[in-house]
C-alpha cells in the first residue's frame, strides 16, 4: 500500500498515511497537488504553514532507465509561488523502494532551535541531533553520514546557505560517488528545509522490497525498447555523453543567444574557452571523467568529473546554465575560476543560476569588477560565513539589485533568467515569462514532436509559432518530471514516433493501468493548472508574467532584435 | 571570390583534426557560388556528419549561397532537443540541394 510518510518537525513525531487517490500521482505531479491542497496560497514561506514535499516519481524505484529523479515541492521563498525542483541523486529511488510516496515536512521548531536530522527507514524515522554537522557544508556532511551509515544510504541535506533560510539556497543530493554535486538548485527550497531546522536526511532502505510490477514482462519489454531509443539517438547516445549539457555552449554563442555581460551581447569573444568541447579536453588531460551518470540505470550520462591543475578533484554535474553564468556572464574566461565557483555552490548549498544573476547584478554596481573571477569567488565564499555581504549575495539577483541599488535586474518573478537570451531565443523567452516556476529554463524542456504537433519553421529571432512551442513544451515537461524521468530523455523522445508511448508503456506496467499517451498529456496539464492556480490565489497576475523592460528597450547584439510580445499574447502560452 | 569565417563543433571537431584541418576561427577563400554544402564536400565531411549550418548566426538551408564575410558554423548531431526546435534546426529542410 502505497504511503505518505508525515512528519511534524516541531514534534519531532512522524505518521505513515495511507496515499489513497494521491496514489495514482507522483513526482511533480504529487508535490504541486498536495502544495495547492495543503498549503495557504498566501502564507509566508518560512511560516509553519509551508510544507515540503519530497517525492520519487511514477516510475520511481523501477529498473526504468533514467528514472531515478527526486522532485521537491514547496511554497518558494525566492519567487512565492508554487515551486518544483528536480534533482538525481539516489533518494528517489530508495523513497520508491520502500512505497512512500513523499515525505512531508510540516510546521516548524523555534528559530533558534538546534538542527536535526532524520534517518528515514521502512517503518520508522528517526529524530537526531544535527550538532556535528550544522555550520558545515554538504560535503563534509554527506562524508560524515555515509561514515556513518554506509554509502548504500541516500542523503540529502543543506549547507551553510539552508541554515541561514537565505533565498538562494538548494538542497543538495549524494551522487552515487558521495558527491554533493547533484541540486534542487531552483527557488530557495533550501531555505524551506532550513526553516523547519532539518539539516540531513538519511534515506535507508536496507529491507525494503523489489517495487512492484504489476506486468513484468510487458515492462521488461518496454524498457528494453526504451534504453534502445536513448543509446541510439545521436543526442542522448552521443551528444550528452560526449561533451555534457556544456555542448551547448558554442552553439548557442553561435546563434548570438549567448547571454554576455549581464544580457548585453549574445555573444562571448572567449566562447570556445569555456565550451564543452573545452571541457573535455582539461578533463582529459587532467584525468578527470568525462561522462557519468547522476543515478544509478542512467544510460545518459551527462555528469562529468573536473579536476583541478592539480589533478585533484574540484567539481561534478559541471552543467551549462553553470559555465554560462559563472562564464560569459560575468566576463569570465578561466575554466578553473568558473569550477571552483560551481564547487563553492555546491557545498555552500546555493543556486548556481541565482547566484550567476547575483554576482552579475554585483558586477553591475560596482561591488567588484566585470572579469574578476577571484573577486566572485571570494564573494561567493562570504556566504559560508554569514557575512552581511554572503546574506545579499545568497539571497539571490533580484535581492542583491535592490541592496546596490542596480535597475538592471535579469529576473522574473524574482528568479533569475538562465543561459539564452529571450530577445534571440524567444521560445524559451515565452517560457521564462509564463512559467509558474519563475524564469526557469527546464520548465519548457521536452517535447514530442508529433503527439504535440511542435515543429513547423520556427524562427528564434520571430514571434510566430513560438508560443505555441512554449506551451506545448512546458506541458510535456510537467508530464515527464511527474514519471521521474530525467528531462533530458526528451532529447530522444522528441524525435520518436514512440517515444511517449514507450513511457506509458513503462506506467501501465508498473501499475497494471491502460493509459493513453493523451491520458499522460492531460497529467501534464493539470499540473499546469493547479500550479497556475497555486500561483493565483498567492496573488499572482499577468503583470507577473513579463520580463523585465531592459529586454524591449535594448536590442540585442549581433541580431539586434528585441524582446516584442504583448502581456496578451503571453498570456495565451498558459494554460488555464 | 571572398573570404569566410569557419569554425566547427562537437565531435566535428575530432573529425577535421584526424584530417589534420584546422576547425576554429578559420578564415577561407571561397569561390564564386559556393554553397554551405560545397564547403562541407571540400571538409571532407559526409553531409549526415553535419545537421545544421549556421551562417551569420542563423540556421539555413544546406544549398545557401555563401557570401564575403560570412561566418558559417558547422554542428554535428547531438544538439539537446528542445534547442534543435528553438534554435531553428528542426524541420528546416537543411538538406534540400543535396
Ligand atoms: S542524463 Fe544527466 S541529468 Fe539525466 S539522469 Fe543522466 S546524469 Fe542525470
Amino acid at each position: 500500500m502505497s504511503k505518505l510518510l508525515r512528519i511534524n518537525t516541531k514534534e519531532k513525531t512522524y505518521t505513515f498515511e495511507e496515499a489513497g487517490e494521491l496514489a495514482a500521482l507522483g513526482g511533480r505531479a504529487l508535490t504541486s497537488k498536495m502544495i495547492l491542497d495543503e498549503v495557504p496560497a498566501t502564507c509566508h514561506p518560512l511560516s509553519k504553514s509551508n510544507k515540503l514535499v519530497i517525492a520519487p516519481g511514477l516510475l520511481g524505484g523501477t529498473p526504468a532507465f533514467n528514472s531515478g529523479r527526486l522532485s521537491v515541492g514547496a511554497k518558494s521563498p525566492l519567487t512565492g509561488g508554487i515551486k518544483e525542483s528536480n534533482a538525481g541523486g539516489l533518494v528517489a529511488q530508495k523513497l520508491a523502494k520502500m512505497d512512500i510516496k513523499a515525505v512531508v515536512l510540516e510546521d516548524k521548531p523555534e528559530i533558534d532551535d538546534a538542527f536535526s536530522m532524520l534517518v528515514i527507514k521502512k517503518d520508522s524515522v528517526e529524530f537526531l541531533p544535527a550538532d556535528e554537522y550544522a555550520g558545515q557544508g554538504t560535503n563534509a556532511t554527506i562524508n560524515g553520514l555515509w561514515d556513518k551509515y554506509g554509502k548504500r544510504t541516500a542523503v540529502m541535506c543543506i549547507g551553510q546557505a539552508g541554515e541561514q533560510r537565505l533565498t538562494g539556497a538548494s538542497i543538495q543530493l549524494a551522487d552515487p560517488k558521495g558527491h554533493a554535486g547533484r541540486a534542487c538548485g531552483r527557488g530557495g527550497l533550501g531555505a524551506v528545509m532550513g526553516s523547519k531546522k532539518i539539516k540531513a536526511i538519511v534515506v535507508d532502505d536496507t529491507s525494503a522490497d523489489k517495487v512492484p510490477v504489476a506486468d513484468p514482462e510487458a515492462f521488461k519489454e518496454a524498457n528494453k525498447k526504451w534504453g534502445r531509443l536513448l543509446k541510439d539517438h545521436p543526442v542522448t547516445g552521443q551528444g550528452l555523453p560526449s561533451f555534457g549539457t556544456a555542448i551547448l555552449v558554442n552553439i548557442v554563442n553561435e546563434a548570438g543567444a549567448l547571454p554576455t555581460k549581464n544580457f548585453r551581447e549574445g555573444r562571448f569573444e572567449f566562447a570556445q574557452d569555456i565550451s564543452g568541447e573545452r571541457m573535455v579536453e582539461l578533463i582529459n588531460e587532467r584525468g578527470g571523467v568525462p561522462t557519468e551518470g547522476c543515478h544509478p540505470g542512467c544510460v545518459i550520462r551527462c555528469s562529468q568529473v573536473y579536476h583541478d591543475k592539480n589533478g585533484k578533484y574540484l567539481t561534478s554535474g559541471f552543467e551549462y546554465e553553470t559555465i554560462w553564468g559563472f562564464g560569459s556572464n560575468l566576463l569570465v574566461k578561466d575554466y578553473d575560476e568558473i569550477a571552483m565557483m560551481d564547487a563553492i555552490c555546491d557545498d555552500v548549498g546555493v543556486d548556481t543560476i541565482e547566484m550567476a544573476g547575483s554576482l552579475g547584478v554585483a558586477m553591475e554596481g560596482g561591488l567588484i569588477q566585470w572579469g574578476d573571477g577571484q573577486a566572485a569567488i571570494d564573494l561567493l565564499n562570504k556566504i559560508k560565513t554569514g557575512d552581511p555581504l554572503g546574506k545579499i549575495i545568497g539571497n539571490g539577483a533580484a535581492f542583491t539589485g535592490k541592496a546596490l541599488g542596480v535597475d538592471r535586474v535579469p529576473v522574473v518573478k524574482n528568479q533569475t533568467i538562465p543561459a539564452y537570451d529571450p530577445r534571440a531565443v524567444k521560445g524559451v523567452g515565452v517560457t521564462y515569462a509564463t512559467s509558474p516556476m519563475g524564469a526557469d529554463h527546464t520548465a519548457g524542456y521536452s517535447v514530442t514532436a508529433n503527439i504535440l504537433k511542435v515543429g513547423g519553421d520556427v524562427n528564434p529571432l520571430k514571434k510566430e509559432n513560438n508560443i505555441e512551442l512554449s506551451k506545448n513544451l512546458q506541458i510535456a515537461t510537467a508530464a515527464i518530471d511527474a514519471a521521474g524521468l530525467c528531462l533530458f530523455v526528451a532529447f530522444a523522445v522528441l524525435d520518436s514516433d514512440n517515444g511517449i508511448q514507450l513511457i506509458v508503456d513503462m506506467i501501465n506496467a508498473r501499475y497494471g493501468l491502460s493509459l493513453t499517451p493523451d491520458d499522460v498529456i492531460a497529467l501534464g496539464k493539470s499540473i499546469l493548472e493547479n500550479e497556475n492556480e497555486f500561483n493565483r490565489r498567492a496573488g499572482f497576475t499577468k503583470k507577473d508574467d513579463q520580463l523585465p523592460s531592459f529586454f524591449k528597450d535594448e536590442r540585442l547584439p549581433p541580431h539586434n532584435t528585441t524582446w516584442d510580445f504583448t502581456e496578451e499574447e503571453l498570456q495565451t502560452a498558459k494554460v488555464s | 571570390m571572398g573570404t569566410i569565417l569557419f569554425n566547427a563543433f562537437a565531435s566535428l571537431q575530432q573529425k577535421l583534426k584526424d584530417k589534420n584541418q584546422e576547425f576554429a576561427n578559420v578564415t577561407i577563400q571561397i569561390p564564386h557560388d559556393y554553397t554551405a554544402a560545397d564547403l562541407i564536400k571540400d571538409m571532407a565531411l559526409a553531409p549526415e556528419d553535419v545537421e545544421a549550418v549556421f551562417i551569420n548566426g542563423t540556421v539555413k538551408p544546406f544549398d545557401s549561397i555563401l557570401h564575403d564575410g560570412d561566418r558559417i558554423a558547422l554542428v554535428p548531431p547531438g544538439t539537446p532537443g528542445p534547442y534543435r526546435v528553438f534554435l531553428g534546426m528542426k524541420n528546416k529542410n537543411n538538406r534540400s540541394g543535396n
